[in-house]
């Protein structure tokens, strides 16, 4: 039986890339563990079939697919008691789950459930001879602990949009249909989803805005989106916007909120507390612009203007249109 | 309705990163000397049990594992805001124990405490960060788990909750009872203290346990992991200021973004 | 803090704190430009029952002790010194004096109402004849048909606009100085108040400033506030308490010209380096700390005597005297420490300079203060 199991998942009717971000790194640490790679792909409908393809695209043999109505969107419950059943079928000694909305109420009730080791929010895995070594952030972003996994099973949540997706390698696979015992009548039941606007995905944009407590108030994200648009960039926010109602919820980047890897991320009116630093250290370039020299975004930014948002973005709007010759 | 809303006494996360240290020994944040305060989405869980409170019929508790020595605080603060009882489990050691341990340790407190309909957390600690509490207390209790929740509602003696998703907002009917975790959005702002509450909170309920009085964590504990370092990372970035009147600047940054290929 | 506060002083402290932060900081400037009236502020602080934080509980206040008052009221004036006067005028000039000597019957018609926001107090003495030597006084009250009658001008009173409740020192006997006072309890909607000219100040510009103008005002008898003739008894002890206020006050506006300049003075790079590691202000640091220590500890000192009930008019005075020319050398000295950037509106720095200067002038001179120590200096020795 395979050592690793992703827990793999639907969006938009198609295999998730969080699922693909499992599969990488679940075939990087066997790699080093050498014990095999399944992934229990759990949804419902057309989907699953090309998913499961796509699985065994990315190198991922032994696919346990459930198939039932229950595994909706957001239904926990659903996908915490098919993830439950499919692991004692396999058995295997580390479940991999993405730390989404869902898989962070599932990881920690299968670990309760399995009698498992727990790690959550992990950003690194390894293996390290038979063992383990999952990094995490800590205090706010300001530290990484490092957890050696010595137990199994193990239980492990992986920050979306940290691992990098598996590349393609396929291999002859197969797909084993799992009857689980869902329950009729879950505790928590999603009645509705409420989407909220957002042109681009911000975690898939390769290039991201983000507005701060320094734009003052809601109208400040106006600049912010006039400059997205010219760029064609996702809108993002640190908390305080998010937190004031100015902006989405769903719009915040930091730790509590999402995290970001784009080409360039241009920090506008924000001070750069870790916690929101925590979210898009990782993007490649960081140009920040904010009125005060000594704002620790500045610590972390690559370019920097110190300045007024209000002057500088109107310009700076102008001159991108003038340059990529519109 | 009961419910209790567990809290967490954490150093102040908005230290100056000159005051931010770890202890090699511990493998944990210095704490001596450092002020103390509610951990932050502690304080919006607060808020809501307090807003159901205000609606009637509500009794809420406020329950700590914490050093007693400096949890003071943090519960004549929850006791101000409105809380009408606290329960303080005197722990000297909680601050670094890890999120399993904790959630093992309120369940066998909330059982001992008697009844409950909500439990109510903050969705993460602002120091651990480990969003594990509210699923694990979830299956410790046998209750329904919903979190990232920022607005709760009763209806028909189950609740309607609003959790925060990657690409909106889910409404999600909970069946009591349930353990929510709580973040933060603009209706769920922290209130302050009235001054009166401030002087009265003294004549509240307040009860201190020890270790000794919970029942011990059953079988069911989960194998604990090893945590081998706890590191601050370097950051190398040099920043590039670049020069100018705000015209200016932004031209030359424009132009350095088309030379990096951005545009 | 200089002085070790208990665990609910702190709490308080922390909770005003925050409360300034949330609702006055921001808006601190522009209250002061527009010399705009806070009111949705003022019923903010109301609710969280900043408005009478003495009045005893049966009354509907907190029943704080006076030095809890002091550190409450420290943290509004850090963060906007005319928001301050208008609460602390509320709470000792208006709210006190009815603690101290009002019926029964007063104490539950005007406190309730007082501590919830729903009236704002301001205290009617001075005239335009009449400041240092307040018991000259020249406003007059005539028994007529069992009412008092009053005719006279009252200026310089804070809130005179927006308050609804007044405090008024008024000559009811045929007898000069204090002994011929009375205190009224006068609403502004009695026949016969009006309010007269709205001053334009150089600072604590969100509170007003007016004269009220008492033509043939009709005021109850019940409305009187302790006896006849008890007037100036009570205007004197009155001011003990707003002393202490004022000396608060003080303690603020000192305490954000330090925090500021602190702060200005680390970022600021000037020959190469932070002005802050230069000698000259590093001293005028120090010196700002240590006169704002002291002089908090002067003012929790006569807020401590005063709550215990002990005689507290030299100590009070003391306290005033001070703060008040702390705050005004400290005020001076952070607009100095800012440079050219300290004469600029856009730093908050003028506008301390400028709020500061009241605190030397109202509720008694420094002049006045001076003649009170050294009363008691001499008559002690």
């Amino acid at each position: 039986m395979p050592g690793l199991l992703v827990i793999a998942t639907l969006a938009d009717g198609a295999l998730s890339r969080s699922s693909l971000e499992l599969v990488g790194g679940a075939r990087a640490l066997d790699q080093g563990l050498r014990s095999g790679v399944a992934a229990a792909l759990l949804g419902h409908g057309s989907g699953l079939g090309d998913a499961a393809k796509a699985l065994h695209q990315h190198g991922v043999a032994s696919v346990y697919r459930v198939d039932h109505p229950a595994l909706d969107v957001g239904q926990s419950d659903a996908y915490l008691r098919a993830a439950e059943q499919v692991a004692h079928r396999v058995s295997p000694d580390v479940i991999l789950v993405s730390a989404d909305t869902v898989g962070r109420e599932v990881a920690p009730r299968l670990a309760h459930r399995l009698k498992a080791a727990l790690v959550t929010e992990c950003v690194e895995l390894a293996a390290e001879g038979a063992e383990v070594v999952a990094k995490r952030q800590a205090y706010g972003g300001r530290a990484l602990a490092t957890y050696v996994v010595r137990r199994k099973p193990a239980v492990l949540s992986v920050k979306p949009r940290v691992l990098d997706a598996a590349i393609p390698a396929p291999v002859q696979g197969t797909v084993e249909d799992v009857a689980v015992d869902l329950e009729a009548q879950p505790p928590a039941r999603v009645r509705e989803v409420i989407k909220e606007k957002s042109e681009v995905g911000l975690e898939d944009a390769n290039i991201v805005v983000g507005g701060g407590r320094g734009l003052g108030g809601p109208d400040g994200f106006a600049a912010v989106q006039a400059l997205a648009d010219v760029l064609g960039a996702a809108v993002g926010s640190s908390r305080p916007p998010a937190d004031a109602g100015w902006v989405p919820i769903s719009w915040q980047i930091g730790q509590t909120g999402k995290t970001i890897r784009p080409a360039l991320y241009i920090a506008v009116g924000i001070s750069g507390a870790t916690q929101h630093v925590a979210g898009m250290a990782g993007s490649r370039t960081i140009v920040a612009i904010n009125r005060d020299p000594e704002a620790p975004i500045f610590g972390i930014a690559h370019l920097g203007i110190v300045g007024d948002y209000r002057e500088v973005i109107p310009p700076l709007i102008a001159k991108i249109k003038e340059l990529k010759g519109q | 309705m009961d419910v209790i809303v567990c809290l967490k006494q954490v150093v102040d996360p908005e230290l100056p990163a000159r005051d931010f240290a770890i202890d090699p020994a511990t493998r944990r944040q210095v704490r001596e000397g450092r002020p103390l305060v509610l951990s932050t989405y502690d304080e919006n869980a607060l808020e809501v049990a307090l807003q159901l409170r205000d609606r009637g019929n509500v009794k809420v508790t406020a329950l700590t594992i914490a050093p007693q020595t400096t949890v003071g605080d943090a519960v004549r603060l929850a006791l101000a805001m409105g809380a009408d009882e606290a329960v303080v489990v005197d722990d000297p050691r909680s601050p670094a124990r890890p999120g399993a341990e904790i959630a093992a340790m309120l369940a066998s407190a909330i059982r001992k405490i008697g009844s409950f309909d909500l439990v109510l957390t903050g969705c993460e600690s602002a120091d651990w960060v480990e969003r594990v509490v509210a699923p694990l207390l979830a299956e410790e209790l046998a209750a329904t788990c919903v979190t990232f929740v920022s607005q709760v509602e009763t209806h028909d003696g189950a609740l309607v909750v609003r959790r925060q998703a990657e690409d909106g907002v889910h409404v999600v009917e909970a069946r009591l009872p349930a353990v929510i975790s709580i973040s933060s959005d603009e209706t769920n702002k922290p209130r302050l203290p009235k001054v009166k509450d401030i002087i009265t909170a003294k004549r509240k309920p307040l009860q201190t346990w020890s270790l000794e009085d919970l029942e011990p964590p059953g079988d069911g504990s989960m194998a604990d992991v090893d945590i081998r370092d706890v590191a601050i990372p370097r950051r190398d970035a040099r920043c590039e200021f670049i020069q100018g009147d705000p015209a200016e600047a932004a031209g030359k940054l424009a132009q350095r973004l088309r030379a990096l290929k951005l545009l | 803090m200089a002085v070790a506060l208990t665990d609910e002083q702190r709490l308080l402290q922390d909770t005003v704190r925050e409360f300034a932060a949330r609702e006055l900081l921001p808006v601190a400037a522009e209250l002061d430009q527009q010399a705009r009236f806070p009111a949705d502020i003022l019923a903010k602080a109301a609710a969280l029952g900043l408005m009478g934080l003495t009045v005893p509980e049966e009354y509907g206040g907190p029943g704080l002790d006076l030095v809890a008052s002091v550190v409450a009221q420290e943290e509004l004036a850090r963060a906007s010194a005319g928001f301050q006067t208008i609460v602390s005028v509320n709470n000792a000039l208006v709210c006190d004096p009815i603690v101290r000597w009002g019926t029964d019957a007063q104490k539950r018609r005007y406190l309730p109402d007082l501590v919830a926001g729903r009236r704002l107090g301001c205290y009617c003495l001075t005239e335009p004849t009449s400041g240092s030597d307040a018991m000259s006084l020249r406003t007059v009250a005539a028994l007529e048909d069992g009412e008092w009658v009053l005719n006279g001008t009252k200026v310089f009173v804070t809130s005179g606009v927006e308050a609804s409740l007044c405090v008024v020192y008024a000559r009811s006997e045929n007898i000069p100085g204090a002994a011929g006072v009375s205190a009224f309890l006068v609403e502004k909607s009695f026949p016969g108040l009006t309010v007269g000219k709205v001053e334009k100040k150089l600072g604590i510009r969100c509170s007003s400033t007016a004269e009220l103008l008492f033509d043939g005002c009709r005021v109850p008898a019940e409305n009187m506030l302790g006896a006849r003739g008890e007037g100036g008894k009570i205007a004197l002890a009155t001011l003990d308490g707003g002393r202490i206020g004022i000396a608060a006050q003080a303690l603020g506006i000192t305490r954000a010209c330090l925090e500021e300049s602190t702060a200005y003075v680390q970022q600021r790079k000037q020959f190469g380096r932070a002005i802050a590691e230069f000698q000259a202000i590093q001293w005028a640091l120090a010196d700002m700390a240590t006169r704002l220590d002291a002089a908090r500890l002067l003012t929790h000192r006569a807020a401590a005597l005063r709550g215990a009930g002990r005689p507290c008019a030299k100590e009070a005075a003391m306290a005033k005297l001070f703060a008040s020319e702390t705050a005004m050398w400290a005020a001076h000295r952070a607009v100095q420490l800012f440079g050219g950037y300290g004469y600029i509106q856009d730093y908050p720095v003028e506008r301390y300079f400028r709020d500061a200067k009241i605190t030397e002038i109202y509720e008694g001179t420094s002049e006045i203060q001076r003649v009170v120590i050294s009363r008691r200096v001499l008559a002690e020795a």
